[in-house]
């Protein structure tokens, strides 16, 4: 086995793969992605067409090993994409389907065309499209489809794009799109597609549905705390199962943050805007994430500020977020709060380590569902039985 | 459709592959865009232990104007070459070549170097650098050493590469301004393996040129003594003076029975050859 990086939909995902599974068995089984189709399977049919780095590759004969740190798109990351809007209803237009096995694989190879052709020939439509097979002899259909998506977006002066916005050389996938620079060859890879753009854009302010207020203390000076905050790297490796996906800047920070809550396993993946004020020593995280798997979105805010006390510093911590879609459904108020109780424990603990030198460079540990159900548990019956659970 | 299971190795530079090369046993199988190999991987045709993915090597994805001479490193894909990522040096010949390949999905990631080193007779470079008079420089922990296209097929699927060597560069020679070039390629379906290919660079000016008659189910038939095919001289009238029977005689020397085979294949060449002198 060995793991496999990448982005799937503008989504990290790191999950563990035979060397000889290919990129469509990847999205299909690992990650529950089924419009991506199998036919042929040995790179005939065009049924599993997908974008990779933002242009169309077979993967049906693309192992997902290789294509470490690229950026995948499949049929499902098109639905919010303009060109394959206009494709899809072109294709209900000019009824382009029937079985619709061959439909994402069509969609994908025509985007591309429409992207590449500087006009609505036919015959280019034709040859660029037989790479795909339709078994219903939807041809007609489709062609006029891709035709009639063509003028219109030339009629709107929209001017093609020969070479699909690619930069760089050798196969797609093999570049590295995420670690950037890693072993890029001659230039770097500037977005395929504006659609393959980070996975956040603009990061909203927001009003929190619910705010937990909580405050740490540490045994350092202010100036030493507030200087290392300002180490995005640094305090990430703090906070349990956070990781970064790109390196952060002084403003911006994407990654991904793993949480367990009992049997429930969530990965938000997203952004989040950096602000600090070092006149009071002041500071906000305003971040947007997702979770894959539970179809949950959240959107996140933290404020802290640093207090002079005693021999160290108090850090108070004001953090509010919204939760939506299927977690929000478990995310009750009282079961975040002890969430974040024990992240910000076992942060202010890795910080204090890390301010006295004592770190290791070792990624934190996850923070543990069962640790966490055995806290509440033990709290619960130490209020049962009246006394304090410590 | 599963491949045997085998082991990986992505190498991060051109050293390292060389190295893991040299120590790994017969089976292993040097991959880079896999789209030859991956389709006989998933059919179970080819079952190696090891696969070393060449695609990391960043020597290897490079393309230099030397002179008078393109120098591509394997790992340039076919799109690179079509989308003019890569500089020219045959007057949009083997743009024309690299768009005609497969399909664009397949093109995306499909290499030059893994297309030769693959060495399917039906494959367009196999035929198109023949003519071009390209050579290729190929790479082991030992050394390196250059092998002319002429050279470099051996046979349906067999290349003159040895047991830890790879094809690193592949060298193109400016194509002169009084050339011309032909290519055409005969396929049942559009995109598919072709059944027959005519490559032909003439230059009636210098009286020379390099008629590769290819997809022949072998090494393809790259003639550079043409002048028989051209009634013993190459001029302007090259075209007029072209003469079938003489191709068809030389597939027939060269083991190609079946006389529609022949047809196709001459009606090809002949096609090419009108190319060259539109």
């Amino acid at each position: 086995m060995s793991i496999v990086e990448l982005s799937v939909n503008r989504r990290a995902v790191r999950i563990s793969a035979e060397p000889r599974t290919n990129l469509a068995d990847f999205v299909r089984d690992k990650l529950d992605l089924t419009g991506t189709h199998l036919g042929c399977e040995h790179g005939v049919c065009g049924a599993c067409t997908l974008l990779v780095d933002g242009v169309p590759a077979r993967s049906c004969i693309t192992y997902a090993v290789a294509c470490e740190g690229a950026e995948v798109t499949t049929i499902e990351g098109l639905d919010e994409d303009g060109v394959t809007a206009e494709l899809r209803a072109a294709f209900t237009g000019e009824h382009a389907l029937q079985c619709g096995y061959c439909t994402p694989g069509m969609l994908v190879s025509a985007r591309d065309l429409v992207l590449r052709l500087p006009d609505a020939d036919e015959r280019a439509i034709r040859v660029g499209l037989s790479g795909n097979l339709c078994r219903c002899t939807g041809y007609v259909g489709i062609v006029k489809a891709v035709q009639s998506v063509i003028e219109a977006r030339r009629a709107r002066d929209i001017a093609p794009e020969r070479d699909d916005g690619r930069k760089i050389l050798g196969p797609v996938g093999s570049g590295r799109s995420l670690h950037r620079g890693a072993d890029a060859a001659g230039q770097v890879h500037e977005q395929g597609t504006p659609e393959a753009a980070g996975s956040v854009g603009r990061i909203p302010d927001f009003t929190p549905a619910t705010v937990l207020e909580q405050h740490f203390t540490v045994a350092h000076p202010p100036e030493q705390v507030f200087a290392m905050f300002g180490d995005i790297a640094a305090v990430a490796a703090c906070l349990p199962g956070a990781s970064l996906t790109v390196p952060p800047t002084a403003e911006r920070v994407e990654g991904a943050i793993r949480v367990k809550i009992g049997p429930i396993a969530a990965t938000f993946v997203g952004a989040a805007r950096v602000e600090r004020n070092p006149a009071d020593m002041s500071g906000r995280i305003v971040g947007i994430g997702n979770d894959r798997r539970s179809r949950s979105s959240t959107q996140g805010e933290i404020r802290y500020r640093l207090v002079p006390g005693g021999q160290g510093t108090r850090v108070d911590l004001s953090i509010g977020y919204t939760l939506t879609g299927m977690l929000a459904q478990v995310g009750r108020p009282g079961l975040v709060r002890d969430l974040a109780a024990r992240l910000i424990a076992e942060f202010a603990g890795n910080l204090d380590r890390r301010l006295s030198g004592t770190a290791t460079d070792a990624a934190p540990a996850e923070l543990n569902g069962m640790a966490l159900v055995l806290g509440a548990l033990r709290a619960r019956v130490a209020r049962w039985l009246g006394r304090d659970a410590e | 459709m599963k491949p045997a299971p085998f082991s990986y190795e992505r190498p991060r530079n051109l050293k390292a592959a060389l190295a893991v090369l040299g120590q790994a046993s017969d089976s292993v199988k040097i991959i880079a865009g896999g789209q030859s190999l991956a389709p006989m991987l998933n059919l179970r045709l080819v079952q190696p232990q090891m696969i070393v993915d060449i695609t990391a090597l960043a020597e290897l994805k490079q393309a230099e104007r030397h002179g008078d001479e393109l120098v591509l490193g394997a790992c340039i894909t076919h799109a690179d070459i079509e989308d003019g990522r890569t500089p020219d040096v045959t007057r949009g010949a083997m743009h024309r070549v690299a768009a005609g390949i497969a399909y664009r999905a397949v093109r995306n990631r499909g290499t030059v170097g893994g297309s030769l080193s693959h060495a399917d007779p039906a494959a367009d470079w196999v035929s198109a650098l023949a003519a071009l008079g390209a050579k290729l420089t190929l790479r082991s922990s030992a050394g390196s050493r250059m092998v002319a296209m002429d050279e470099f097929v051996v046979g349906a699927l067999e290349c003159a590469l040895r047991a830890g060597e790879i094809v690193e560069t592949i060298h193109v020679p400016a194509m002169g301004a009084t050339a011309h070039w032909g290519y055409v390629k005969s396929c049942r379906k559009t995109g598919e393996f072709a059944h027959a290919i005519g490559a032909v660079l003439i230059d009636p000016s210098a009286g020379t040129a390099r008629i590769v008659i290819g997809a022949i189910d072998a090494a393809p038939i790259v003639i550079t003594d043409a002048a028989k095919l051209f009634g013993g001289r190459i001029a302007g009238d090259y075209k007029g003076r072209f003469d079938p029977r003489v191709a068809d005689a030389i597939l027939a020397k060269a083991g190609v029975s079946n006389a529609a085979h022949r047809h196709i294949h001459v009606s090809v060449l002949t096609r090419a050859v009108r190319e060259a002198a539109a």
